[in-house]
């Protein structure tokens, strides 16, 4: 007799299921680095390309997030007369927040769903069973070198992100706006800490956030079923699934961290 | 469970199966099926669509594993071996995808160079004479360096032919080898299918439909069905057995032991009138 489960139930199932099998396939990519490493050059050639080929999306958006960040704040702040706190606000809330989270957003998008469509597409096209048979092993050829190219990557171009952002505020509230240069830097450097704010929000969480995109754009590229259709969905369910799982650790994250 | 008579091998025999049983999503494929494919000729094994003729191929290579039976492929038994003894049985094995599974990211020169760069620590001038040389031998030299979707669907099967036998296997396997090939293309392939058996001594399993080719390049021929060896023989007089399996695969008879229509319940029933059927 089959269980009685409603539509809720199922999704609920397929959650679990998936996130089992996400869980198991971590296991099975952290137990390849091993032989993977006989691959650097492919490890290499994936950092080139999910990392150096990500810059100029990241740098774009960086700059901009940096600019209408402090121009909002510029505006809220000249009500209660401080301005000049805008880049130290700005700075905060680059480092804490919008720097590891947007990346990683943008990462997933850019990257992930690359990763995710190049390796459904290398099983929908035999590659992947052609390595197989040519005695190569595909965890430790193709997924292992892309896994551990975004976990190096991640916390690189959230340290670019960062930079710009910071960059992109500068170049708002001191060159357009007025505020004194000597005010905006001095700010920032006496109130943003190097362990809470740069080891806990930018680097420990975006070596986080690449693990858990790169876990999932591998993953969903392997698990896909190899017609168009299927890569097609993989790709969404990437975006979709890193987006959600992104967002929910950065809240963990930040309640243990704070 | 299948009683079989454990499979050993000769050395007339590469490859013997013996009570192969399979059953995939609650459909068997194979139903004790047994097979010895003698070295150093070409064996063709055909059937109707969906009879299992890729699946027999995945279970030879162990990337697929039966419910019951023996595969000893040089006396190797696959269901047993680990993970590395089929990654070493595999270098001593060629296999030519449908669809060629050729490496899109890597020009020609690269594909046919991957094993030999994975597997070797061979100098790059060595590894630069093996593959010239492979190409040579599929007519390809001239197209070491263009892109696979570069390729016609001949020339991209040529390629993936050269790098099924860069390491010079003892076993070549090639899945439906002629499908959607021109007449011109069709006959290079055949050509160098029979050149590698006749100049290298390799062992090759074809998989195919088309008769009249089978009949130009192999030795040996399987029919399969319903999960069995139904027939086999010289493939220019397998044709004139008489029985009905080869009547109707070989006379391309619509309806026969191979039933025209898929199984399905009572068509009254599907219509919605019960009683159409009596």
């Amino acid at each position: 007799m089959k269980p009685r489960t409603g539509i809720g139930g199922n999704l609920i199932v397929q959650s679990l299921a998936q996130i089992g099998s996400g869980g198991l396939f971590l296991l099975t990519l952290l137990a390849a680095i091993p032989r993977s490493l006989r691959y650097f050059r492919e490890t290499l050639r994936q950092l080139w390309f999910v990392g150096a080929m990500s810059l100029t999306i990241i740098m774009v958006c960086g700059l901009f997030v940096g600019m209408v960040l402090m121009l909002q704040l510029y505006h809220v702040l000249s009500i209660f007369g401080g301005t000049s706190a805008s880049g130290m606000v700005v700075a905060l809330s680059v480092y804490r927040e919008l720097g590891p989270v947007v990346t990683a957003l943008l990462f997933a998008g850019r990257a992930g769903t690359s990763i995710t469509a190049e390796i459904g597409l290398m099983r929908a096209t035999d590659q992947i069973d052609a390595m197989e048979m040519m005695a190569v092993d595909p965890i430790a050829y193709v997924a292992t070198p892309r896994f551990l190219a975004g976990l190096i990557a991640m916390p690189l171009l959230t340290c670019v992100f960062c930079a710009m952002a910071i960059f992109g505020g500068h170049l708002v509230g001191v060159t357009w706006l007025g505020i004194d240069n000597g005010t905006f830097w001095s700010n920032m450097t006496a109130v943003v800490d190097l362990r809470t704010d740069i080891v806990n929000g930018v680097l420990f969480k975006s070596l986080a956030f690449g693990t858990v995109v790169s876990l999932i754009a591998v993953y969903q590229g392997f698990a896909t079923p190899p017609t168009s259709e299927g890569v097609a969905y993989a790709t969404t369910r990437t975006v979709v699934a890193s987006s959600i799982a992104i967002l929910a650790i950065d809240f963990v994250l930040t309640a243990f961290l704070m | 469970m299948t009683d079989f008579v454990h499979a050993t091998t000769d050395d007339s025999t590469l490859v013997r199966i013996r009570g192969l049983t399979t059953v995939l999503n609650g459909k068997p494929i194979f139903d004790g099926l047994d097979m010895d494919i003698p070295r150093g000729k070409v064996t063709a094994i055909m059937g109707a669509s969906g009879t299992g003729k890729t699946t027999l191929l995945k279970h030879i290579t162990g990337q697929m594993r039966g419910d019951a039976g023996e595969i000893l492929v040089n006396g190797q038994n696959v269901a047993t071996l680990s993970r590395d003894q089929l990654f070493t049985l595999r270098e001593g094995i060629g296999y030519l995808f449908q669809n060629s599974a050729l490496l899109t990211d890597y020009d020609v020169f690269e594909n046919v160079a991957f094993p030999l760069r994975q597997h070797t620590k061979l100098p790059e001038v060595l590894i630069r004479n093996l593959v010239i040389l492979k190409l040579q031998a599929v007519g390809l030299r001239g197209a070491a360096s263009l892109m696979p979707g570069e390729l016609s669907g001949g020339m991209a099967r040529r390629v993936a032919l050269a790098r099924a036998i860069v390491f010079d296997p003892m076993l070549i396997l090639y899945d439906e080898p002629f499908v959607g090939l021109d007449p011109v293309a069709l006959n290079q392939v055949l050509k160098l299918i029979r050149t590698l058996n006749q100049t290298l001594g390799i062992t090759s399993v074809l998989v195919a439909h088309e008769l009249e080719a089978v009949k130009q390049v192999a030795d040996h021929v399987f029919l399969i069905a319903n999960g069995k060896v139904v027939a086999q023989g010289d493939p220019r007089t397998i044709a004139e057995d008489g029985s009905p399996w080869t009547r109707q695969f070989f006379g391309g008879e619509a309806d026969g032991p191979v039933p025209f229509q898929y199984p399905a319940g009572d068509l009254g029933k599907a219509l919605g009138f019960a009683g159409l059927a009596k």
